[in-house]
């Protein structure tokens, strides 16, 4: 905790070092390979360092009382900071191995963080799959790295990013190859198709670690990693087309699974990955700082839901179905109010935070250089999706008769609520940021983002934003049968919808089942009768040879003496006779 | 008298030393066999040092003094401490570092 | 007519091989005696024998270190330990270990005398010693200024054994187990 305010107070002053490389020594040195602990201080790092900083600072006070009860309490927070440490030295790391080191650091802290709760079967399984998850991405990373080394002869950001240019014209193959192995790394630690199962099922962790990791830091590392590595994007079109390709699928395809969900942290945990998608499309499409600026923005708000939910689910004793809430805007004045400033700021309710970074996107997806309509019209689908589905939430738990007997619900203590309203503000008025974001982060990208200005698309996406809200309220608020009579009448795709496209399903029958019969096999065949046979067997005469042997260790002193004496007569027969 | 009349008393010696100290059973006499193993190496250092006119195979003889004082010193509480511990003085019943 | 020179060097060999021969023979004393308390006394007598010859080979200072370390502070140590211990004789049996030593020993002690007589050691000639080589003011130059960290590193030495000493003889440990069989 002491620690995360010593770096918040640290950083927060904005340093305007550009590009400044901070060598604190020389690790390996082994011919033409050099490795230093070397930090990386520029704007995007300093960006990213405040935003992890200052978000999980309000996340620490938050779990603080979040967590108050639970006998674990001082596991909980050294997890929670070594996932901060981790993060940072992502976001610090000056070459691609510390980079790695970072990334697969964070893997481990949110392994740790999401199976916290171990006595629970599911928490642990829900850990285990993101970590193999992120353990692909991984590989990818490594991979990448390794060819990045083959064809730069260095790791470290600078240097390669010096000599990219002169080395590949665009589309050359080893680009296209480095960028794509990096994306593996950036789409599973960011939950885009098609490594993006992990993330809803983690939010199995304690609430705090879902706005933490979930939210706000881990899965913007993916966004990071591409902004940071934009000079290879750049040299790599093709690429980004395919990253803005998989960004506003991925939107559109989390946010209609986030319509049918009950489950208040899954949805927003899809929702999270909904807005990944608008920053990887900001990415494809070149405007990195608007998607920067959207991964800060989003931040502050999905981290205010996420612990909005929170209080909610600590007021109820741990529900989290949102079918069993509902009416509770009077006992949760506070939460409620927060809440729905996240939603809003979210929905991309006009003078929002939300709306300043999401309708740039947006509206950059038509007009960027790169962008298109077809990017457009879905960015503004999935954005009425959006707001339909934050909505959704909102009214059946603030709204309507408490559908809990029994719960008993409160508002949340003070510890809790201050940070609520601290990231309320900031997701209410962080869109004043945006230009100063830009210029901010204008020296790494070597460009200011045009903010293009369209009053017709702007005016579309609006509508779709609040058409989403009208109908979300329409459903949920005037009536509920109405409700599910258009469930019955969409049955088939919502069954797809909440079965997430059955994802799940087809890795299991394409990947996990074929796994497991290959494992079966070699366990039988290959393990018990094969290796183990050998093993015992090497094993066994070893220990027959040695038990003849060790009947040579006497014990005695004297025969031990006697072995010297042996020893000397026969070095100096050699001597003496050769 | 020669270099060689040197070499072989010394010679033998060591042998003695290294033959009692692997026959004797009695620890302390193991220890002074020892002493003779050392002493026979002292002995050469300082008749070589005389041949070869230079004070440092004295001041190495001066040293080995020194560590088999502490050696001896050490040696014998050891072999007291076993004695209070077992009563019993022969090395071969010390065998429980026996593999 | 001999000459006064050859005369002294006579002598001077003449006592170097008797107490030489002495210091074998007081050797295999040490090692032959059955009673501990005999195997003492002969390696005092050793190493009386053994300082003479130092004195004989120009080294004053240590043949008097020899007579006072050895033959008096750590054969007296000798002693009190047998006279505490109680000096048991000790039975010899033969034993395949005992001969397969002897052997062995022997061995040892022809390929030494073979290294030495026949083998390819060359006879080393310093000049004549200087008037103070081996006193104890020549060693006390050398050691502190040529082997003063040595020197200084020797008395830590003897200072840990001087604790590991008290350290073992004043506490007393319980009795190991001993292991059933």
């Amino acid at each position: 905790m002491t620690l995360v305010t010593l770096s918040n107070l640290l950083f927060l002053p904005p340093e305007e070092r550009v590009g400044q490389v901070q060598t604190l020594y020389q690790w390996v040195s082994a011919g033409s390979f050099k490795l230093d602990l070397a930090i990386l201080v520029d704007p995007l790092s300093v960006f990213m360092f405040l935003v992890v900083t200052g978000v999980g600072f309000v996340i620490h006070v938050y779990s603080v009382g979040y967590m108050h009860d639970d006998p674990e309490y001082s596991r909980f927070f050294a997890y929670l900071n070594l996932f901060i440490f981790s993060m940072l030295v992502l976001v610090a790391a000056a070459d691609f191995f510390f980079l790695i080191v970072g990334w697969a650091l964070v893997g481990l802290a949110s392994y740790l963080l999401i199976g916290f709760w171990r006595e629970k079967p599911s928490a642990v399984l829900a850990a285990r799959k993101a970590f193999v998850m992120n353990v692909i991405g991984d590989v990818g990373m490594v991979i990448a790295a390794l060819v990045i080394f083959e064809s730069f002869g260095t790791l470290s950001f600078v240097d390669v990013f010096a000599a990219a240019p002169g080395m590949f014209r665009p589309n050359d193959d080893t680009i296209l190859l480095i960028t794509l192995l990096l994306l593996v790394g950036a789409f599973a630690k960011s939950a885009q198709l098609p490594l993006h199962t992990w993330l809803p099922d983690a939010m199995e962790g304690p609430t705090p670690v879902s706005a933490l990791i979930h939210a706000a830091t881990m899965v913007t590392a993916g966004v990071y990693l591409v902004a940071r590595c934009h000079v290879l994007y750049e040299l790599a079109p093709y690429t980004m087309y395919f990253i803005a390709g998989v960004g506003i699928i991925t939107a559109i395809f989390a946010g209609s699974m986030a319509m049918v969900q009950y489950d208040i942290k899954r949805v927003i945990a899809y929702s999270t990955m909904s807005q990944l998608g608008y920053m990887f499309l900001a990415m494809g499409i070149g405007v990195y700082s608007l998607g920067m600026f959207h991964l800060m923005t989003h931040a502050f708000f999905k981290a205010l839901l996420f612990m909005a939910a929170g209080s909610v689910i600590h007021s109820l004793d741990g529900e989290q179905d949102i079918r069993k809430m509902g009416g509770l805007q009077k006992v949760m004045p506070l939460t409620h109010l927060t809440f729905l400033i996240g939603a809003l700021a979210l929905a991309g309710f006009p003078l929002t935070s939300g709306y300043f970074s999401k309708e740039a996107i947006i509206l950059s997806s038509y007009h960027a250089e790169m962008g298109n309509i077809v990017f457009w019209a879905i960015a503004v689908l999935a954005a009425g999706m959006t707001a339909f589905y934050i909505f959704r939430i909102y009214l059946c738990t603030f709204f309507g008769e408490l559908r809990s007997p029994g719960a008993h619900p409160h508002e949340s203590p003070m510890i809790m609520v201050v940070p609520l309203l601290i990231l309320a503000a900031l997701a209410l008025l962080g869109g004043v940021l945006g230009p100063w974001v830009d210029s901010f982060l204008a020296p790494v990208f070597g460009h200011v983002v045009e903010h293009s200005h369209d009053a017709v698309l702007e005016t579309i996406a609006l509508v779709a934003g609040i058409g989403g809200i009208a109908t979300a309220g329409l459903l949920y608020m005037v009536s509920k049968d109405r409700m599910d009579l258009v469930k019955e009448a969409m049955a088939p795709i919502y069954d797809l919808l909440f079965h997430k496209y059955y994802v799940d399903e087809i890795y299991d029958f394409l990947i996990v089942r074929p796994t497991k019969a290959i494992g079966a096999f070699m366990e039988q065949k290959v393990e018990r009768e094969g290796l183990d046979f050998t093993v015992d067997q090497v094993g066994l005469q070893v220990k027959e040879v040695s038990h003849v042997i060790s009947l040579w260790q006497s014990g005695k002193v004297r025969a031990y003496a006697l072995n010297m004496i042996v020893g000397v007569v026969t070095i100096l027969l050699f001597v003496v006779f050769m | 008298m020669g270099q060689e009349f040197v070499l072989l008393i010394s010679a033998s010696i060591f042998c003695v030393g290294a033959a009692g100290f692997i026959i004797r059973r009695n620890p302390l006499i193991m220890f002074m066999s020892v002493e003779l193993m050392l002493n026979s190496v002292n002995f050469l250092l300082i008749t070589y040092s005389s041949f070869l006119n230079s004070l440092d195979g004295q001041i190495f003889a001066l040293f080995i003094m020194t560590v088999a004082a502490a050696e001896v010193v050490v040696g014998l509480a050891i072999i007291l401490t076993i004695f209070r511990t077992r009563h019993d003085l022969d090395v071969d019943h010390i065998d429980m570092l026996k593999g | 007519m001999l000459e006064i020179a050859t005369v002294f060097d006579f002598t001077h060999d003449m006592v170097i091989l008797v107490v030489g021969l002495t210091a074998v023979l007081a050797s295999l004393g040490v090692v032959l005696c059955s009673s501990p308390i005999y195997c003492a006394l002969y390696l005092i007598g050793h190493m009386i024998c053994l300082a003479l010859l130092f004195l004989l080979y120009n080294a004053e200072f240590l043949a008097v270190v020899q007579i006072i370390v050895y033959a008096g502070a750590v054969m007296i140590l000798f002693l009190f330990i047998i006279a505490l211990l109680g000096g048991k004789k000790e039975v010899q049996e033969n034993s395949l270990h005992r001969s397969m030593a002897l052997a062995f020993v022997f061995t040892l002690l022809g390929e030494l005398y073979l290294s030495a007589t026949v083998g390819p050691t060359q006879q080393v000639h310093g000049e004549i010693p200087p008037e103070l080589f081996g006193t104890a003011k020549a060693i006390g130059l050398e050691l502190f200024s040529k082997h003063l960290v040595a020197f200084e590193l020797a008395s830590a030495l003897l200072l840990v054994a001087a604790v590991g000493v008290i350290c073992l003889a004043k506490f007393s440990f319980a009795p190991l187990r001993r292991r059933v069989r």
